[in-house]
């Protein structure tokens, strides 16, 4: 197989240089892409601070994008889906949402976040349904459509859903436990990606931890993200990869992106051996890159991520060369 | 009518010496019949923390039935280890339900989390006892039973049965979580989900209790017994607000049903209330029925829900 490589683009937005919804105003993470007929619609995860106790709140915007993936032609004006009321699974934050035409309707696919105490935090993910072209976003209930179980002990989340054939599947991450690596340090959780299915795209099938992608970093690689996208016939996986403590601040410990392919949906080979996407020095990616999403568009196969400091100044976009 | 007569508070947590984790509180009994003694799981608690919190535990006692229900043994330790970091089960499993398989014990416990925004949340866990119930494995270090879109959180106080070679878990799922006086306060329902091997569950997805004092009533320990042909359930029930007192306090709920998933609620043939000042003057709840030679009893609490012990009560007449 031809190793693939992605030829980057820039940075293409900047959440600090526009006016976002919900007092937002830093961050744009994890961009997910909606193509319509002449533009593409990216959502994307910006942060306001909750007037309690100064943490951040993580709400869902879009910034709709000439098809040359250039120009900006708008941002989102108003609330896309509100975050989820007390004691709710996402009441303190959604981060991602990964969107998918179904019908007429835009299924979003949220990781909802909400705090502990012994712990920072647990997610699940939830199902929103937009029926006005992905302006807008209604739950299908207060509760999640995936939470932990038996051997998925915590940490569901970072559902991205692809209808192949009849059956929905979503690839996910599941929290493996977490762990005190350092006295100074708050504790630290690893994650790993596994894959579910669907009839309806709301009852799930779970395999039990299974993880799919072998691990690189050894037990304490955390995996998350994972993108799936069809090229040439073969199915590829992006998705970001990093150690599971002091990642935010060493960069030879923080994210970059991994990859890997399948045939049949269910063997995954990992084929990152040779870094997929790297670190810039002296850019806007210098220290990391992370949560990938990729997608077609005008026949090109473009990939979408973070940098620095985990998208507080936006994302950027890399095309595929052929 | 069938009522129940009460044969007195029968275990006092704070009578049992040499256990740090059993100071106060034995709470929601669930039984398993041996011969010559009924075993009696409940979950109790050490004192609280600095700030307040407790943590629970279960743990069982044996009663001689033969001897007025005397305690005969408790255990020495819980028979469950609280969960680890960030595990649903860190702070707390309570209560339990127990069921024999084979040689097995079967153990659905709900598991004790603590948040941030609201005080607690809660799953159901599921743990096998391979030496009669004495000492319990968890089958994983997450829930069996979690939130799902109309569940979003607290599923707790299971109860588990098998009837007709299939699984039930009745159980209550929260609804809200109200804000009264600066606290937040739970509203949960008795819901149900059957499977047929105890571990995938199919949930029912409905209130299967109609609610009566008001649409925020707190249902609670949905126990399901069978009897001259049709499924009789007592439950618990209280109002959502100012429910530590005599007055809207908790108070033991019945229905019934012919297929398990359809009830009717009933509460004229509960059978039994609060006393005039004894231990159970304020409330009574988290009732839990077995039979044992023939006879049938009621395992409930009292004031303060358990704080003080557990007592029983013998049917007078037949459940029908």
């Amino acid at each position: 197989m031809d190793a693939i490589q992605w030829r980057k683009l820039g940075k293409i937005f900047d959440p600090t240089q526009h006016n976002l919804p919900n007092d937002c105003v830093q961050f744009a993470q994890s961009p997910q892409s909606l193509v319509f007929d002449d533009f593409v619609r990216i959502y994307f995860s910006t942060r306001t601070k909750d007037k309690s106790n100064g943490k951040y709140l993580s709400h869902i915007a879009f910034v709709d994008m000439q098809k040359n993936m250039r120009e900006v032609i708008r941002v989102s004006d108003k609330t896309v889906i509100p975050l989820g009321g007390l004691g709710c699974f996402d009441e303190h934050g959604i981060f991602p949402m990964s969107v998918v035409r179904h019908g007429d309707a835009v299924y979003g696919y949220t990781c909802g976040w909400n705090r502990r105490i012994s712990v920072s935090v647990d997610t699940a993910i939830g199902l929103a349904i937009s029926r006005d072209d992905g302006l807008t976003f209604q739950r299908i209930g207060d509760g999640p459509v995936l939470a932990s179980s038996l051997r998925e002990p915590c940490l569901i989340g970072d559902g991205f859903v692809k209808i192949i054939g009849d059956m929905f599947h979503m690839w996910y991450i599941f929290g493996i436990g977490w762990k005190i690596y350092s006295a100074e340090a708050p504790p630290d959780r690893t994650y790993k990606i596994g894959h579910v299915v669907s009839n309806d795209g709301i009852n799930w099938t779970k395999n039990e931890a299974q993880q799919i992608i072998a691990d690189r970093l050894g037990r304490d690689e955390s995996q998350a993200l994972p993108t799936v996208i069809s090229i040439d016939g073969r199915y590829h996986m992006f998705f970001c990869y990093r150690q599971s403590f002091d990642f935010r601040n060493s960069r030879d410990r923080g994210y970059r992106i991994g990859h890997a392919y399948t045939d049949d949906l269910v063997n995954w080979t990992r084929a990152d051996q040779h870094l997929v996407l790297d670190v810039t020095p002296g850019d806007w990616d210098s220290d990391m890159v992370c949560y990938p999403n990729v997608f077609e568009c005008n026949d090109r196969v473009y990939l979408l991520y973070n940098g620095n400091e985990f998208g507080r100044y936006g994302f950027g976009l890399a095309v595929l060369e052929k | 009518m069938a009522q129940w007569k009460k044969l007195g508070k029968v275990f006092t947590p704070q009578e049992v010496e040499g256990r740090s984790w059993l100071r106060e509180f034995a709470q929601a009994p669930a039984t398993l019949v041996f011969d010559g003694f009924v075993r009696v799981y409940f979950s109790c608690r050490p004192p609280a923390d600095e700030n307040g919190q407790y943590i629970s535990y279960s743990a069982f006692v044996d009663l001689d039935y033969a001897d007025r229900f005397k305690v005969k043994y408790v255990s020495k330790q819980p028979i469950l280890s609280l969960g680890g970091l960030g595990e649903f089960d860190e702070f707390g499993t309570y209560p339990v339900s127990v069921i024999r398989d084979g040689d097995e014990v079967r153990a659905y416990y709900a598991g004790w989390t603590r948040c941030e925004s609201v005080p607690f949340n809660v799953a159901i866990g599921m743990a096998i006892s391979r030496d009669g119930g004495e000492t319990f494995t968890k089958l994983g270090n997450g829930p069996v039973l979690s939130y799902s879109p109309d569940e979003p959180f607290i599923l707790g106080g299971p109860k588990i049965r098998r009837f007709n070679d299939t699984w039930y878990l009745w159980y209550i799922a929260g609804r809200k979580w109200k804000m009264f006086e600066g606290r937040a306060e739970p509203v949960y329902k008795i819901r149900m989900a059957s499977s047929s091997d105890g571990i995938r569950w199919t949930k029912v997805n409905k209130d299967l209790i109609e609610n009566r004092i008001e649409e925020d009533e707190a249902q609670a320990s949905p126990d399901v017994i069978y009897a001259s042909g049709r499924y009789h359930m007592f439950f618990c029930y209280r109002r959502s607000t100012n429910y530590r007192c005599k007055e809207n306090g908790y108070r033991i709920g019945y229905a019934s049903s012919t297929n398990l998933t359809d009830w009717v609620r009933d509460d004229a043939k509960a059978g039994i209330d609060v006393s005039e000042n004894e231990w159970d003057a304020e409330m009574v709840s988290y009732p839990h029925v077995f039979e044992l030679n023939g006879a049938t009893y009621l395992a409930y609490l009292g004031n303060q829900v358990g704080r003080h012990g557990f007592g029983l009560a013998a049917l007078d007449g037949r459940l029908e």
